[in-house]
Formats: structure tokens, C-alpha cells, sequence
């Protein structure tokens, strides 16, 4: 009941059409993404074990379509759609790896310079990207990946 | 300056120093706020005669107010903080004067310790620098030649890109320093794509269940899940039902616990707040209800 009734005042808040912040646009544009790609891998695969790799390519695909506006999601892109069998793509190189700080302040630049290359390194076509840019993409690649952690755990969550 | 208010403002204006809705802002209140701007002006007239020819700037002259002039232009928000900021500022250049000389890295540890005020000052001013060239001021005792001067543009650029990075990402604040905020920033990042690989993995084990459930979902119930999405990210508490999870769903739960744990103790020396959180977020399993999650409002 309380669901419905919060729903309703949502529902009254939502009915202006004006007013569409980015972060719900993009919401919404990964769910009618995310939402039918998987109905459809449900209905193809009559096996019983869905490929995990397929709904992470999934994900990630889901992902690079609904925020296009950024350099990031067309390298992403290009990522998932040239490779034919969808590896992990973006965490399992990074795990791990992590630089041992130096004391020594002659090497501070140094250090700030391999710490921006890790990052660019998390960005998916952050590597050909000059720092400036990087870092700003960043910033929308941080935004999006929490709007996308947040739909996953409303996708999940609705389904349990 | 003997000259009467109207007489300012359009020097002012052709100075480009101030738009014309400038002086329609001013209003009944103009006067007096006029006369607060002139003074900053006043003081400094000179140094504002020979600011006008970029090439004479030996960068021997420390940051005057004169040069924050150019921040009054844009809308009247900007003219309000630009005004306080010149306050703020005002005091501290004069302080610099006073000082006979100054070691280059006080100067650049003073700079990095002001505050905001300062930062969206060298912002908005080197902003509208760049129209012309790329202009850069040097501070009292710093090195005059073009690389370093160039090489400091690039650092105020970076430094300002990191401050918009500061607040996106959460406790960012606590840490100082580049190279701190940037392990803050990887961490971040790392984690995130943990738990979309995380969720993406349990989405695949109950897809099958999907689709019945699918259809009950409407756009509208994610838009009210999704309103409350600054209160949920930043709270960080993921809503795992553990008694719905079938038996082999457990043992792949542990091994994502397990390596998330790994990857985070690795990491980071200090438990920064969100650290705390996501480890909390793989190792709590609650039983959760829906209304939790909307209570978060």
C-alpha cells in the first residue's frame, strides 16, 4: 500500500514532461536497453545456463547505447561489437594491480603520471585520450557507471 | 576618480570590463555597489592602464583586483561571488605586496591551500583569457619564461579538473593532494565496475525468472526507483535477498566476496567511508523489502 501510494505521488511528479534531469534520461535509456536484450537472450537460449559473459556483454552494450554522447561509450562500442566472443571486458585487467607509493618526492610526478595512466587504463579508449580529456570523460564515465550500478540493482531486485 | 557614476560604468564598459546588463542590474542599489567595484578599480588604475598591454607584463605583478575585474561580465550570480571574492583576495594581495620576497614554493603552497573562491577566480579569469591567447600571470618570484609559464596553465587546468572530480566522487574531500585524490578516484572507479560485474553475474543467474517479472514492471516504477538514486548510491547498501538465492548462487557469491576483499585491502592503507561501505555491500546479505529502498527518500 505504501508502495502505491508513493508510487501515485511519483506519479503525479513524473507526469511533467518537461522536466527530465540527464541522469534519468539516461536511465531510462539503459533500461529500454538493458530490459528487452535480456528477454531476448531468454527466449533464444533454450539452454538452460545463460552464458554469464553474454549478459555482461549485454550490460556493457546496454551501457555504451545509452550514453553516446560521450568518447568513452563509442570506444566502448567499438570494443564489444569487434570482439566476436565477449570477454570480461572492462574489471578483470585491473584487478590487482596496484602501484606500491613512493616516498621519495623526486618521483611524486612520477607517480602522479603512472596513476593517470592506471586510470586511463580504466577508461575504455582512455589510453588514446590526452590527460586533459581523460579526466573529464572520466567524470561522466564515474556518473554513468553509478546511474547503471543503481538500474542493475532495481532490475535485480524487482525480479527476487 | 572625479567621475560621475555614468561616467564609470561606461568606462567600465569599454574597458569590457562590464556588460551592459550590468548597469541595468545596478538599479537604485548601483551606486553604492558601483563605487564598491570603482574602488577595487581605483586603487589600481594604473596597473590597469598597463594590464591592457599583454606584452609589457613581466609578470612581476602579483594578482591585483584589477584583474578580477573581468569576472563582473557574466550574470549577476557571478558578480555577487566575484564581488566577494575580490574581498577575500583584495586583503591577500595586499598582504603580498607588503612582503619584500617570497620563495617560489610558498607561493605555489599558498595557492594550492585557498580555498574555492580563489580556484573559480583563476578559472573564470583564464577562461576568458583564452579568447586572445593563452595568458598566464606570474606570481612574485616565479619563473617568467614561456615553458614555465606554460607549464603552470596546464597545471591549473589539471588541478581544476581534479576539483570537479572531487566532488563526484565521495570522499574525495578528506584526502589532499594529486596523488591521493587520483588513488581515491581509481578505487572508486575499480568498484564500480565490481559491482556492475557483480550484479551483471546475478543478473544471469535469475534470468530465467526474468521474464515473468519483467512484464509487471513499468517505466514509472523505475522512475521512482531512480529519483531516490543520489540517496541510494551514496548510501552504497545493496539489497541482497539471500533466501531467494538457490543453493550453487551462494558458493559464487562467496568467491566474489572473497576477490572484491582481496582487490580492496590491497588497495588502500586508510578505510575511507565508501571503502567501508561496499565492503559492507558484498558482505552483508539482508533480507530486504521494497519499502527500504523507498524509504531512502
Amino acid at each position: 500500500m505504501e508502495r502505491q501510494t508513493i508510487n501515485k505521488n511519483k506519479r503525479v511528479f513524473s507526469a511533467e514532461p518537461t522536466k527530465l534531469s540527464p541522469s534519468e534520461v539516461f536511465t531510462r535509456k539503459y533500461t529500454s536497453h538493458l530490459v528487452p536484450a535480456l528477454k531476448k537472450l531468454n527466449m533464444d537460449k533454450n539452454s538452460p545456463q545463460i552464458n554469464q559473459l553474454t549478459v555482461k556483454h549485454e550490460v556493457d552494450m546496454a551501457l555504451a547505447l545509452s550514453a553516446q554522447e560521450f568518447a568513452w561509450s563509442r570506444f566502448l562500442l567499438e570494443k564489444l561489437s569487434s570482439s566476436n566472443n565477449p570477454t570480461t571486458t572492462i574489471s578483470s585487467s585491473s584487478n590487482g594491480t596496484r602501484i606500491p607509493e613512493r616516498s621519495c618526492k623526486e618521483d611524486e610526478d612520477g607517480e602522479i603520471e603512472e596513476k593517470l595512466r592506471e586510470l586511463q587504463k580504466l577508461l575504455p579508449g582512455g589510453e588514446e585520450m590526452n590527460v586533459e580529456e581523460m579526466l573529464i570523460e572520466i567524470g561522466n564515465y564515474i556518473k554513468c557507471l553509478e546511474l547503471q550500478t543503481s538500474a542493475l540493482k532495481s532490475i535485480v531486485q524487482d525480479t527476487t | 576618480m572625479d567621475l560621475s557614476v555614468l561616467e564609470r560604468v561606461k568606462w567600465l564598459q569599454q574597458q569590457q570590463m562590464v556588460s551592459p546588463e550590468f548597469f541595468e542590474i545596478l538599479g537604485s542599489d548601483g551606486r553604492e555597489e558601483l563605487r564598491r567595484v570603482e574602488s577595487y578599480l581605483g586603487n589600481n588604475n594604473d596597473e590597469l592602464q598597463s594590464f591592457r598591454h599583454y606584452e609589457t607584463i613581466d609578470g612581476c605583478i602579483s594578482r591585483t583586483s584589477s584583474f578580477q575585474m573581468e569576472q563582473v561580465k557574466n550574470n549577476e550570480e557571478n558578480r555577487v561571488i566575484a564581488l566577494q571574492n575580490k574581498r577575500k583576495t583584495e586583503g591577500k594581495t595586499e598582504k603580498r605586496e607588503n612582503k619584500k620576497k617570497k620563495i617560489k614554493t610558498e607561493d605555489e603552497t599558498e595557492s594550492s591551500m585557498k580555498g574555492k573562491s580563489n580556484m573559480s577566480n583563476s578559472e573564470t579569469s583564464s577562461e576568458i583569457e583564452k579568447r586572445d591567447y593563452i595568458h598566464v600571470r606570474a606570481r612574485r618570484g616565479e619563473a617568467t619564461d614561456r615553458h614555465s609559464l606554460a607549464e603552470r596553465a596546464r597545471r591549473e587546468k589539471l588541478s581544476k579538473k581534479m576539483k570537479c572530480l572531487q566532488d563526484i566522487v565521495p570522499g574525495c574531500n578528506k584526502v589532499t593532494g594529486k596523488a591521493g585524490m587520483l588513488d581515491e578516484i581509481i578505487n572508486y572507479v575499480q568498484s564500480l565496475q565490481q559491482q556492475v560485474e557483480f550484479l551483471s553475474m546475478k543478473l544471469s543467474v535469475l534470468n530465467p525468472e526474468l521474464e515473468f517479472h519483467i512484464n509487471e514492471l513499468s517505466t514509472k516504477q523505475f522512475q521512482a526507483c531512480f529519483t531516490d538514486l543520489p540517496e541510494a548510491v551514496s548510501k552504497q547498501s545493496m539489497m541482497v535477498d539471500a533466501s531467494s538465492f538457490p543453493l550453487h548462487q551462494t558458493t559464487s557469491l562467496d568467491y566474489s566476496v572473497k576477490n572484491s576483499n582481496q582487490t580492496i585491502s590491497l588497495g588502500s592503507k586508510e578505510q575511507t567511508s565508501w571503502e567501508i561501505h561496499s565492503q559492507c555491500l558484498y558482505n552483508n546479505l539482508r533480507t530486504d523489502s521494497v519499502s527500504n529502498f523507498f524509504s531512502f527518500k
